[in-house]
């Protein structure tokens, strides 16, 4: 049955519509879960708040799980799902300079959107940044290329190269997850936090 | 000489596959047209009611802008003529199934009434204000007894106005998506709506905003109405105009329509409008800019689209 | 009236049937990065056509059959404005504000989180996308570039938190 989009069940035009949808969802959740707020965001990092981690790791399992049961029960076809290709050394260098970013902004890109939405000047300084930095990334290309392509392995599933099965490998996730969930329930009670 | 045979209209330049003749000004003065109407039928309507001293804004403040927005629609209108000099000649003629000749003449009659309309008022609004001439003073202080006469014709041609920037394009009956008669009332009530939008924007008093604000939201509501109407009517006619309806359901048009026209110029604003009467902290210009803005972008894409849709051969 | 946030377990779920609905209906996750790519490609195009023909970079993204504009990302995020806007107007947190620590001038916020901006787009180029769109969207397809994505993401700011802790707490 699914995904609708790319067995061509809906068309692009309707996908279009639907992206818009799927965004404001996105955009209301982050908002009430307090995404909009760059000190809440950090808090993850000092222990106060341990928001970004319960929701983001939460979201991750529930969307992992779903597909595998969707998957499970031939309601989609995961084969025609885009799995993001794996192209090691850029990931690594881009998610260091992007959590550089992250502690000295307190958003990610889509945070600060939604937080912008709501008026906070310090999202739009951000959200600002994004365009320059892209920009830099786009006018210095040709000198970052060679590097951008490299580390390339395909678009592998994180369990094939431990070589266990999906399963077992959501099942571990799951529990790390929880170990994890633990671990700032514990935080936020050892580290005080203030009203912001 | 090459000999050439015109046995259709669409064998003409610029016709087939694809109308390329109206752009933007025409849309403008569409909208323009529409804007005026609701403009002057709320403040002449809150005259018939005897509330011009409760809602001074939207009967005596507001009008003030009316002559002003057409004459830019009629520049619009005008320079999207192609023989700019013969535009008089409308003006030679009454054809009572011309939209074109009715949309003139109401337009003819209208704008001196606008203008007058905005006289009457405006000692009232700026107190200050003196006519330089006796006269004058005398003429307008007669106009402002028979107001209710006046206002009684202002409700008429603004009605017409409203729907006549509908009709214009229903009555083109070579584009099966405007060839359908539910575009004058969708028309009309979007231009009342932004009229409504105008005045929540713009008004001083939270009273008048609030009753714009649900009067807003119940033509908000009738438009949707009229929408769904206007495509389920497609659908269950012949092929054209199926073919017509699907530009926006699966085509080109789609994600535009239903985003900016349909989510951000009509559900949302109603929903921020509902909110705000609730007591929710929402800025009233956000609800009021959205419709003013979904209220052109439907007559853009309504232009356009019509233009795009055709007749099978 | 000001409501309090979400239970972050409940966000969290409803986050995730979100995503999940996306790759059921676009075959595809969510994402935010992308999108402020597609409309500085469209401002590059329209502001330097020849320049934006010739770059490697631009030249991937546009082109006479496809606008830029016209893509998924774009109008997702569009909803997450809109999104955003409606839970706080819902919530009563609608305020034009900086938001910074007690410690630091506003002037220092504005200028840290642009350079923050800065950073991570760059990054996200580098790293062919976001923590919505590499990270958690790789991570519920349980691809390998979203676990690492998610651990060098985080793990870099959890180093660096101690370094900028003057700035937050």
């Amino acid at each position: 049955m699914g995904p609708l989009f790319p067995q061509e069940i809906i068309s692009g035009n309707w996908n279009l519509f639907l992206a818009f949808i799927m965004g404001i969802l996105f955009g209301f959740i982050l908002e009430q879960a307090g995404f909009s707020s760059s000190r809440k965001l950090v808090g993850v990092f000092y222990g106060y708040d341990t928001v970004v981690l319960k929701v983001f790791l939460t979201a991750a399992v529930t969307a992992m799980l779903g597909l595998l049961y969707f998957s499970l029960f031939g309601w989609i076809d995961l084969s025609l799902v885009y799995v993001n290709p794996t192209y090691l050394w850029p990931t690594i260098v881009g998610g260091i300079i992007m959590g550089v970013g992250f502690i000295m902004g307190g958003y990610c890109p889509g945070t600060s959107l939604c937080a912008s939405a709501i008026g906070k000047i310090d999202a739009m300084f951000f959200f600002g940044g994004i365009f320059i930095g892209i920009f830099f990334f786009a006018e210095g290309y040709p000198l970052v290329k060679h590097f951008y392509m490299s580390g390339f392995m395909g678009a592998p599933k994180a369990y094939e190269l431990l070589g266990i099965s999906g399963g077992v490998f959501a099942l571990l996730v799951i529990i790390a997850a929880a170990l994890m969930f633990w671990g700032g329930e514990w935080a936020e009670k050892k580290f005080p936090r203030e009203e912001y | 000489m090459i000999e050439e045979i015109i046995t259709s209209g669409r064998m003409n330049p610029e016709i087939d596959p694809l109308l390329h003749i109206w752009g933007w000004e025409i849309s403008l003065y569409l909208y323009i047209g529409g804007l005026v109407a609701g403009i002057l039928f709320f403040s002449a309507l809150l005259v018939l009611l005897n509330k011009e001293d409760k809602f001074t804004f939207s009967v005596k403040m507001l009008p003030l802008s009316a002559p002003v927005l057409l004459g830019i629609g009629l520049l619009a209108l005008f320079l999207d003529l192609s023989h700019k000099l013969y535009f008089w000649r409308l003006y030679t003629i009454i054809r009572l199934n011309s939209p074109m000749s009715w949309g003139a003449w109401t337009l003819m009659a209208i704008f001196p009434l606008s203008v007058l309309w905005c006289c009457i008022w405006l000692k009232d609004n700026f107190t200050t204000f003196k006519w330089p001439y006796t006269w004058l003073d005398a003429l307008f202080e007669t106009g402002k007894k028979y107001r209710k006469l006046i206002a009684w014709m202002l409700v008429g041609l603004s009605l017409i106005l409203g729907m006549y920037t509908g009709i214009l394009l229903s009555a083109f009956n070579a584009r099966p998506f405007w060839n359908t008669s539910i575009l004058g009332p969708l028309f009309l009530v979007s231009g009342l709506s932004t009229g409504a939008a105008a005045i929540i924007l713009f008004s001083k008093n939270r009273q008048e905003r609030r009753l714009f604000s649900k009067v807003d939201m119940a033509l908000i509501g009738v438009e949707l109405f009229f929408i769904i109407h206007l495509f389920m009517g497609f659908l269950a006619g012949v092929r054209v105009h199926i073919q017509a309806a699907e530009l926006f359901l699966g085509g080109p048009y789609t994600a535009p329509f239903w985003i900016f026209v349909v989510s951000l110029g009509l559900i949302l604003p109603a929903l921020l409008e509902f909110l705000e009467l609730k007591q929710f902290k929402i800025p009233h210009v956000i609800p009021a800019v959205m419709v003013l803005f979904g209220g052109l972008l439907l007559r853009i894409i309504v232009v356009s689209a019509g233009q795009a849709s055709r007749w099978l051969y | 009236m000001r409501l309090k946030h979400m239970n972050p377990y409940l966000a969290g779920v409803l986050l995730g049937l979100t995503l999940l609905l996306t790759f059921f209906i676009s075959g595809r996750g969510l994402g935010a990065s992308g999108a402020v790519k597609k409309v500085l490609v469209a401002a590059v195009a329209t502001a330097a056509p020849e320049h934006a023909a010739e770059s490697a970079f631009y030249s991937k993204y546009s082109g006479v059959d496809k606008h830029p504009l016209r893509a998924w990302l774009v109008f997702e995020m569009l909803g997450v404005a809109i999104g955003g806007f409606l839970s706080g107007a819902i919530a009563g947190r609608l305020k034009f504000r900086n938001e910074h620590s007690p410690k630091i001038t506003s002037k220092r916020r504005a200028v840290l989180a642009g350079i923050g901006g800065i950073l991570f787009g760059f990054g996200s180029q580098l790293g062919r996308g976001c923590t919505s769109g590499s990270a958690l969207t790789g991570m519920a397809v349980l691809s390998l570039q979203g676990f690492i994505a998610m651990m060098s993401i985080f793990g870099t700011a959890f180093i660096m938190a101690y370094f900028f802790r003057k700035n937050w707490i």
